[in-house]
């Protein structure tokens, strides 16, 4: 490492500052809820949010479903889509990337459904498969598979083609030179992908639980705005965003240790 | 230089190496075979279009979709159908305007806000400790949960969409210049310290400079969320724009104006990247992305 890590001090005021950021900032909102700034209709106060969600907890109304249950559903889409998106996508650019058969049947596919915003499946996919659990399935699986394609693709491009070279010359086989040099260069991209893919598959949850559901956490916003209940939409924005938040950090350490042996 | 150059090519016309004919003997050598043809990549690509459009006129015709899908054929028709026909008052021409000038509005404020607000906040560490906390907590909310608070406050009106493009591209904006500048390599700040400058040109010369691939990279994921953002929004309460045409496609069973729908979205979509792609290449031609791998 051509810099060593300086240990420098924080100045105190810059660890304070972010505390009172934060302070400040619920506070300014519950404070503009309390004294009618903006309608009660409009903005629930965070106090507001949070009594509703130990309501929601057990009791199911007004939206048919107690907090545990819509969070089952959505993780359940979330996580067969995300599982589909990964065991497809993965291997379908690994191979796109070095097997140019691969590359030229399977790219003119991609590049048609590429730019195409999932949430823009969302009417096809009520005629093929209802609202139920699979329709969100696809959807999630579309958002999270361009992604995942384009990342493991561009990762076994980026292989170092030296090192292909060698391998030609030492006598592997296309086969070995695909599974023991360019799969392992390109592993980076590949976890790089589990993110990016994560956060396209959780986007792409609320909106297609926006739009076609009767439970989940999606469901439960759209239920919010329906009942003009501000603060049953907040609750539901914010455990949308706590719950994308712990589960891209789980990602990211799974993928620092397994990760921690190779160079970046 | 130029010598050297010189000398280089000079090199190549006259005392080519042995190994060097050798190599170009090969591969004039290889004969035009079937098996070559096969899998030559282009011949590839279009054997593979005209299969998945085969695939799906006789999935279409043979009703295996009991009538939830199309056939190719009916979706040109449909286009032929859109091009004249008038939907809710408008022709497809003034949809798509509905949707891109949408996009475009939400696309200048929030990246004429997150922009420099992201270089702020990478500059200085005053403006980063108070924004970024406040940031952190709105940045894994998906735009599209911000759909139903809108109609809340602005009602199912233009405001309402362009909010969520707005939000939907202001967090990969922000986090792309933050990131931007922060990741620059230190070695270039030496130079300028070694040349005699101030921060001042620290920031004008270097970091600016440098973290425009980052931003235009921002630009190009923040704009493929503003048509995500746009569609939804679409989707969920609109009278006009590509969302529109989907919507009415579904209400009425004509699965041909759903994809007719889906394929102006791609291409459109399509033709804005190029755009952002065009600036990029525009504005820091110094540039070589991953793309020409």
């Amino acid at each position: 490492m051509a810099y060593e890590a300086v240990k420098v001090k924080k100045p105190l005021t810059l660890i304070l500052l972010p505390i009172i950021s934060v302070l400040t900032f619920f506070l300014v909102w519950e404070l503009i809820v309390e004294f009618d700034v903006v309608p009660k209709t409009m903005l629930a106060a965070p106090t507001q949010v949070g009594d509703r969600f130990i309501d929601k907890l057990s009791d199911p109304n007004p939206d048919g479903g107690t907090m545990a249950a819509h969070a089952w559903v959505s993780a359940q889409e979330a996580f067969l889509g995300y599982l589909l998106s990964l065991g497809i996508g993965l291997p379908l650019g690994l191979f796109m990337g070095w097997f140019s058969v691969v590359r030229g049947v399977a790219r003119p596919l991609f590049e048609l459904v590429r730019p195409i915003p999932p949430i823009a499946w969302i009417p096809l996919t009520i005629f093929w498969f209802g609202i139920g659990l699979w329709g969100k399935v696809f959807i999630i699986f579309l958002g999270g598979v361009v992604p995942c394609v384009i990342n493991s693709f561009v990762g076994v491009r980026m292989t170092n083609p030296t090192l292909i070279q060698m391998s030609r010359t030492c006598g592997a086989s296309d086969w070995q030179i695909f599974t023991h040099l360019c799969v392992p260069s390109a592993l980076p991209m590949v976890f790089g992908a589990l993110q990016i893919a994560l956060a396209c598959c959780w986007t792409n949850l609320v909106g297609a639980e926006l739009l076609a559901a009767d439970q989940g956490l999606g469901y439960m916003i759209t239920m919010g705005r329906r009942l003009a209940l501000p603060e049953l939409v907040v609750l539901g924005m914010v455990s949308v965003g706590l719950a994308g938040a712990l589960i891209g950090m789980v990602i990211e350490t799974v993928e620092r240790r397994l990760l921690s042996g190779i160079r970046r | 230089m130029a010598e050297k150059v010189e000398a280089i090519q000079g090199l190549k016309s006259q005392d080519r190496s042995i190994a060097d004919e050798v190599q170009q003997a090969v591969r004039e050598k290889k004969p035009l075979t079937i098996r070559r043809i096969i899998t030559n990549e282009y011949f590839l690509n279009i054997v593979s279009m005209i299969a998945f459009l085969l695939v799906w006129h006789y999935a279409a015709a043979s009703g295996a979709f009991s009538g939830a899908l199309c056939t190719p054929w009916q979706v040109v028709e449909q286009f032929r159908n859109l091009m004249t026909d008038t939907l809710a008052g408008l022709t497809i021409w003034g949809h798509i305007w509905a949707s891109t000038q949408r996009i475009f509005i939400g696309f200048v404020l929030a990246s004429l806000v997150a922009i420099p607000l992201g270089l702020f906040m990478a500059l200085n560490p005053y403006v980063d400790a108070i924004v970024k906390p406040v940031f952190d907590i709105f940045k894994p909310m998906p735009p599209i949960a911000w759909i139903s608070i809108a109609i809340l406050w602005f009602g199912i009106g233009e405001p309402s969409k362009i909010f969520i493009i707005v939000i939907g591209t202001f967090v990969p904006c922000l986090l792309n210049a933050y990131n931007g500048i922060r990741l620059i390599d230190p070695e270039m700040y030496d130079v300028i310290k070694v040349l005699g400058g101030r921060r001042r040109n620290e920031i004008i010369q270097v970091s600016f400079p440098a973290s425009f691939p980052a931003i235009f990279a921002g630009l190009q994921i923040s704009l493929s969320s503003a048509w995500t953002c746009v569609l939804a929004a679409e989707l969920v309460a609109s009278r006009s724009g590509l969302g529109f045409i989907i919507v009415q496609g579904m209400k009425i069973s004509d699965t041909s104006m759903v994809i007719g729908g889906m394929i102006i979205i791609a291409i459109v979509a399509w033709l804005t990247s190029l755009l952002v792609m065009g600036l990029e290449k525009l504005l820091c031609p110094w540039k070589r992305g991953i793309g020409d791998l």
